[in-house]
């Protein structure tokens, strides 16, 4: 409660010396507008950035799906197949640490303006947090429980169905919630970069007009939505693990 | 010696693993018979080789020589319906409820999911585990969960059960009470039973015939036939002097262990 | 030894495709390994980007000037947080929170605030390093066990001593780990930054080159980046090391 009444006063009390440094004209209002001028500046972008929202969380969605199905599968096999993992596992560290970001441009020359690069842009940001994170827990399944199921005569089938699955799904889940973010970072970074559409194009074109209300506004709305989406995710999160109490 | 005819044959069984420490011999020219329905304790001090001797007999290891047969047939692979594993640690899967992990095996061999179920909640009640069958295993204590882990055993009927320390990470008061518990079971069901502890106690209390393991690489040092009426009253003349001649035994090799 | 052999195998094949797709495609788009030697030869001789050390060193001076505000914000932070209960619970989630929302939508505002110079790398290096470095103390002093404080205390440890001897090295390895991640993270904002909108480093050369199409030019700009970024990386893994070992 106690808590809860802090963040309250927190968020105001930020808030409101945001405003009065603003009025006093402490910092340029060209560049920092007070919190007063970015509520009706939400008013007026409206229409147009809730549908540059609609279509980055779109090609989020898709970025997503396809990270999350390709970095599950292939931490799963990579983690479970011994030689597979030492082979492979300081290629997936080095491709996981290096910043994507330097291959942007050769994406953008590769597949042009639009849907594509950003889809697979965000593919390359969440694919690897998920399957890092599944090849670990693979590699770090209880033996005890491998060794209870083989010596109950489990078929690698069964192995993997019905134990190793089972057992990594807390880190699938914590690896989803990783992702998403990386997913729509991705897509938000090449819409900056080279997008025609999407939010990330928007609050570039804000940056450049010297739109700051409006810029601020942009930026609240995609945060806004990005936490949602977060929240949303560790809820469900919660839902699906009571055994883990 | 009772007529009744051998059930499991071990026969100069030698095993060696390779560390990164060089090769460690984990058995010797191992060699031991169990007739059905006994209560087979193998005890000895740690790393004696008597998880891997349990574990080549679950099919879980394969020695480098020797054989080992159980009911006439050789042992190549784990073999549920004949041989049944309870770990040290429980392993209970921690996504299933106390209903599911006891039907666990059963799932695995594709019984029927009603009559597995049937077959699991039956098993609740000797378990002591009737109104915890939706549990998750988080929600047991210590011992509810081995009992747990001693129900997925037990589910699958097979004639022989392999306990590895199954009370060893339990406290003393549990310990006793499980002891008691799994005579009663035993009794009950006449399995055969091969038992790793490092309690003498257990040893004494549960055993038809108990086999002192020497120090690495382990070799079997005595085997002892107990033909006292259970249940057994542990301050007895005859039970204090088993004791000591028992514990004479396993100190010399835990001593050699310690060195 | 197989595994390295296979590693090794693993990184020529992929270097044989690299090299035949490189030729077939457009020279424009591909380029194939062979090719991107003599591009980086030319650019370590300083023929095809005379302004190449100037460019790095800017870059390194951003990187630099970003990490030490993001250290100091973020172990100041950290264990303002971590030491007071409340403050820490209640601040806590909302750090937490803004760690849920994907970074590069602040630089856009960051862009606007502190235009187009050195300024807005250094920020939004600062912004992407002080989160791991603040949770990371956070985290760290979560993990002091209590026990040991208690201990200290009953030995007549005074706060300053507490911290010194105890809450320092049991939480070393956390806070460390940290250091690194958020080093790792400066050099991305960094780079991301340049990238993104800048008129000199190395991201405006890599975006000089990209622009022009010269291909070549961009692969090894983008390698002799990676250096950089790996060179801090290994860096801070040595320091990393010796902590730990301080700690044992």
């Amino acid at each position: 409660m106690r808590v809860r009444i802090l963040q309250i006063v927190t968020v105001i009390a930020a808030l409101g010396v945001w405003e009065v440094v603003a009025r006093m004209g402490w910092v340029d209002p060209l560049f920092v507008p007070a919190p007063s001028a970015v509520a009706p500046a939400l008013l007026k972008i409206g229409r147009g950035a809730l549908a540059g929202l609609a279509d980055t969380l779109g090609k989020t969605a898709v970025a997503y799906v396809l990270s999350v199905v390709l970095g599950v599968s292939a931490g799963v096999a990579v983690g479970s197949i011994r030689l597979l993992r030492e082979v492979l596992s300081p290629y997936v560290i080095a491709f996981y640490g290096i910043p994507k970001i330097l291959v942007l441009p050769w994406i953008v020359l590769l597949l042009g303006y639009g849907t594509t690069p950003a889809v697979f842009y965000g593919v390359l940001h969440g694919f690897f947090p998920i399957m890092v994170l599944v090849m670990g827990a693979v590699r770090d399944v209880d033996r005890t429980l491998v060794a209870v199921a083989r010596s109950l005569g489990a078929t690698t089938w069964q192995l993997y169905w019905k134990v190793l699955l089972p057992a990594i799904v807390p880190s699938v889940l914590g690896g989803m919630r990783l992702g998403v973010v990386f997913c729509l970072l991705g897509v938000l970074v090449v819409e900056m970069f080279a997008g025609v559409r999407g939010m990330g194009h928007v609050l570039g074109s804000y940056a450049n007009g010297f739109q700051a209300p409006e810029l601020f506004a942009a930026t609240a709305l995609v945060s806004a939505a990005s936490i949602a989406i977060v929240l949303a995710l560790d809820h469900l999160n919660d839902r699906l693990s009571r055994w883990r109490g | 010696m009772s007529a009744r005819p051998e059930l499991i044959t071990i026969e100069g069984v030698t095993k060696r693993y390779l560390t990164s420490s060089g090769p460690v011999d984990a058995l010797h020219d191992v060699s031991l018979s169990v007739e059905e329905g006994a209560f087979c304790t193998l005890i000895g001090p740690s790393g004696c080789g008597k998880s891997t001797l349990l574990g080549m007999l679950g099919g879980l290891v394969t020695p480098d020589r020797g054989r080992l047969l159980v009911d006439g047939r050789p042992v190549t692979g784990p073999d549920p319906r004949r041989v049944a594993t309870v770990f040290q640690e429980a392993g209970l899967f921690p996504w299933r409820t106390t209903l599911q992990n006891v039907e666990f095996g059963l799932e695995l061999q594709g019984v029927p999911a009603e009559r597995r179920r049937q077959t699991a909640a039956e098993l609740l009640g000797p378990l002591g585990l009737s109104g915890f069958a939706e549990k998750y295993p988080r929600e047991l204590s210590g011992g509810m969960k081995q009992r747990v882990a001693i129900g997925r055993a037990l589910a699958l009927d097979a004639k022989i059960l392999l306990m590895d320390e199954p009370f060893g990470a339990l406290d003393e008061q549990t310990r006793l009470l499980m002891g008691e518990w799994l005579l009663d079971i035993w009794r009950r069901t006449r399995k055969t039973v091969i038992f790793v502890t490092h309690s003498l106690h257990e040893a004494l209390f549960l055993s038809t015939r108990v086999a002192v393991m020497t120090a690495r690489p382990g070799r079997i040092k005595t085997a002892l036939d107990l033909t006292m009426e259970y249940p057994r009253a542990m301050e007895s003349s005859e039970m204090v002097a088993l004791r000591a001649k028992l514990w004479s035994e396993i100190r010399e090799e835990s001593l050699r262990a310690m060195r | 030894m197989t595994v390295v052999g296979l590693r090794l195998g693993l990184l020529a094949l992929f270097l044989a495709i690299w090299e035949i797709a490189g030729r077939k495609v457009n020279p424009l788009l591909g380029v194939p390994p062979s090719a991107v030697l003599p591009s980086l030869r030319d650019l370590l001789l300083l023929r095809s980007y005379p302004d190449l050390p100037a460019s790095l060193w800017l870059t390194i001076r951003e990187i630099g000037t970003a990490y030490a505000l993001a250290v100091a914000a973020g172990l100041g932070c950290g264990f303002v947080l971590g030491m007071h209960r409340l403050v820490g619970r209640a601040w806590g989630p909302m750090l937490a929170a803004l760690y849920a929302v994907p970074a590069v939508v602040w630089y856009p505002s960051l862009m606007l605030f502190f235009g187009l110079d050195a300024a807005s790398k250094i920020a939004f290096g600062f912004l992407l390093g002080f989160f791991p470095i603040a949770l990371a103390v956070l985290a760290g002093i979560r993990q002091v066990n209590p026990q040991l404080v208690v201990v200290a205390r009953a030995y007549g440890a005074g706060t300053a001593t507490v911290f010194r001897r105890v809450m320092l090295p049991a939480m070393l390895f956390t806070l460390v780990g940290g250091l690194r991640t958020g080093l790792v993270l400066c050099v991305i904002g960094v780079v991301v930054g340049e990238i993104l909108g800048s008129k000199a480093g190395m991201g405006a050369l890599i975006n000089h080159a990209y622009g022009l199409l010269r291909t070549g030019d961009y692969v090894a700009l983008v390698l002799v980046t990676l250096v950089l970024v790996v060179g801090s990386d290994v860096l801070a893994s040595l320091l990393e090391r010796r902590a730990r070992r301080w700690t044992e």
